[in-house]
């Protein structure tokens, strides 16, 4: 189903941004996790902002690579002068950029536990259902930005034009969020951004109210991720 | 015959009259095939549809029988290709480059690419970024003929190599040729397409305006192009009186053109005994004369 070639081509010229963005996030959370507060608290405090913010450098600049810096470039005249299907060599990106991001979400959320565990010798199971809430949910937020990406990049011909789109739209969801924060009078941006779907506080006050949100989010992952396969396969390349 | 590609009514309209329109043409099993025009002529394009790279808009491109757009990857098991633009992958050195490549079309063999490295005088072991334009190149050429693939497409070929590869590379095209291998380039370099290619057709605004079999422009060498100048104005009206087939006067110089077919060159050096001639000289009648004339030709209708 995908190019094993192709897949360590891809994680060799990916990793290393990856690798430094997990790394941050989990010093961050490990920071906040030892000071000691109930998980819940720690988890409100670091999903609110800074993964969406630190997850979205790395979904931005990986999704241009994925695709239309290669045909912008031209070097993907050389993966498909090989008998490659063009949409196999979509699928591989996709495969690779959802479950790179299913990885650092796992090993950030490693960093909430393990000192969790260390601290208070045990995780409780609602802290746990907490942990998987928090991580799950913020990769379905990385699944919805990095699918807008993804279809970004199977368009354009053009990086910048692939950035501008796709980074654009997300930094702009990003922005809206944060610009709703300040205030009653911008409070209304939040319905513009779907970056409100995945809602730290609806999440610890347990509400039911996640579900169709994480659902949406979900949704607009695959459609995005299915149609930049589709078109990918079907339009022009000047290679 | 042996027909192995075939373009069919191809259209592909970019506006502003950029593209290529309604161009019909077959390449037979074994044949080295040209393909020659000024940059923005359309030979890129024509080559991407071969690909299966662009689809067409109208018409049709196939390789074996095999429609190129549809069947595109399923055919690069017998094609090999060199881009008209060189960028490679993000692996480090050029050996790195053709030990990816081998993994995607599933080579084992290594012995062809080194032959080809060896050939080429490629350092493989330099690394990608830091290559020469000629390097790079190079690269690109050990990859599309490693394969040792039925088929090789090459738009402009021997960009940015010396002399002497570039010579290496028309002697490669000649023993693949020579193998059975069908070969398809662009060029503009009309030495390249002369002595390597059994046809070559001129591309102008997207459209073919001529398509030559060079041996007919090989063997049009039995009539000569000469020019004579004189050195007296009274030689050189002598001359024009005299019954040669001129195809050209420049009075100015007391310069004379003819078309002469060999069998009468004694009588003109008969003519000539006694006139006081500065120079004479033969223009070899060449692909890019030809090409020059069609092109002019073209423009004029």
């Amino acid at each position: 189903m995908i190019s094993i070639t192709l897949m360590k081509q891809t994680v060799k010229a990916n990793i290393s941004l990856a690798l430094i963005i997990t790394a941050i996030q989990a010093l961050c959370l490990v920071l906040i996790a030892s000071t000691g507060q109930p998980v819940k608290i720690t988890g409100q405090i670091f999903y609110s902002l800074l993964p969406g913010m630190l997850t979205s450098i790395y979904i931005i600049i990986t999704g241009n690579k994925l695709l239309a810096a290669q045909v912008d470039k031209g070097s993907m005249a050389y993966i498909l002068s090989t008998p490659v299907k063009r949409s196999k060599v979509a699928l591989t990106q996709a495969v690779f950029f959802i479950g790179s991001l299913f990885i650092m979400n796992l090993i950030t959320a490693a960093a909430l536990i393990i000192p969790t565990f260390i601290l208070n010798g045990s995780v409780s199971p609602s802290e746990w259902v907490d942990i998987i809430k928090f991580s799950f949910g913020l990769f379905l937020l990385a699944l919805a930005y990095s699918g807008i990406c993804f279809l970004a990049s199977s368009i354009f011909n053009l990086s910048k034009n692939a950035i501008a789109v796709g980074g654009g739209l997300v930094g702009a969801f990003l922005l809206l969020s944060i610009m709703s924060m300040f205030g009653e009078n911008f409070h209304f941006v939040k319905n513009f951004t779907i970056t409100t779907l995945y809602n730290v506080n609806t999440i610890a006050s347990g509400s039911s109210d996640y579900i169709w949100q994480f659902a949406v989010l979900a949704g607009i992952g695959l459609i995005t991720y299915f149609s930049g396969i589709k078109i990918f396969s079907k339009r022009d390349l000047p290679l | 015959m042996n027909e192995i590609i075939r373009i069919s009514n191809l259209t592909k309209d970019y506006g502003e009259g950029r593209g290529i329109f309604d161009i019909n043409l077959t390449v037979n099993k074994g044949e080295v095939f040209g393909l020659v025009g000024i940059n923005g002529s359309g030979k890129t394009t024509l080559i991407r549809h071969l690909m299966g790279f662009l689809k067409p808009q109208k018409g049709y491109t196939s390789i074996m029988d095999k429609d190129s757009w549809r069947y595109a990857s399923e055919l690069k098991k017998h094609v090999g290709y060199i881009p008209g633009e060189i960028a490679f992958p993000e692996v480090k050195r050029g050996i790195d480059f053709f030990k990816l490549q081998a993994e995607y079309l599933g080579i084992r063999d290594f012995s062809r690419a080194n032959e080809l490295i060896q050939r080429f005088n490629l350092d493989a072991d330099a690394k990608l970024k830091r290559m020469s334009k000629g390097m790079k190149q190079k690269s690109a050429i050990v990859n599309a003929f490693m394969a040792n693939s039925d088929i090789i497409l090459l738009d402009e070929g021997s960009t940015g190599l010396d002399p002497l590869m570039q010579s290496e590379l028309t002697n490669l095209v000649k023993e693949e040729k020579q193998k059975g291998k069908t070969i398809f380039m662009s060029s503009h370099i009309f030495n390249e397409l002369e002595s390597s290619c059994d046809r070559v057709a001129f591309l102008k605004n997207g459209r073919i305006i001529d398509i030559v079999d060079m041996n007919t422009i090989r063997g049009n060498e039995s009539v000569k192009e000469i020019k004579i100048e004189f050195i007296g104005e009274s030689d050189f009206s002598n001359f024009l009186s005299r019954p040669f087939n001129i195809i050209r006067e420049q009075t100015e110089f007391n310069q004379a053109t003819i078309l002469i077919p060999d069998k009468d060159i004694n009588e003109l050096f008969n003519v000539l005994q006694n006139m006081n001639v500065r120079f004479i000289t033969q223009k070899p009648r060449t692909l890019e004369a030809y090409f020059k004339d069609k092109y002019n030709d073209a423009e004029a209708v």
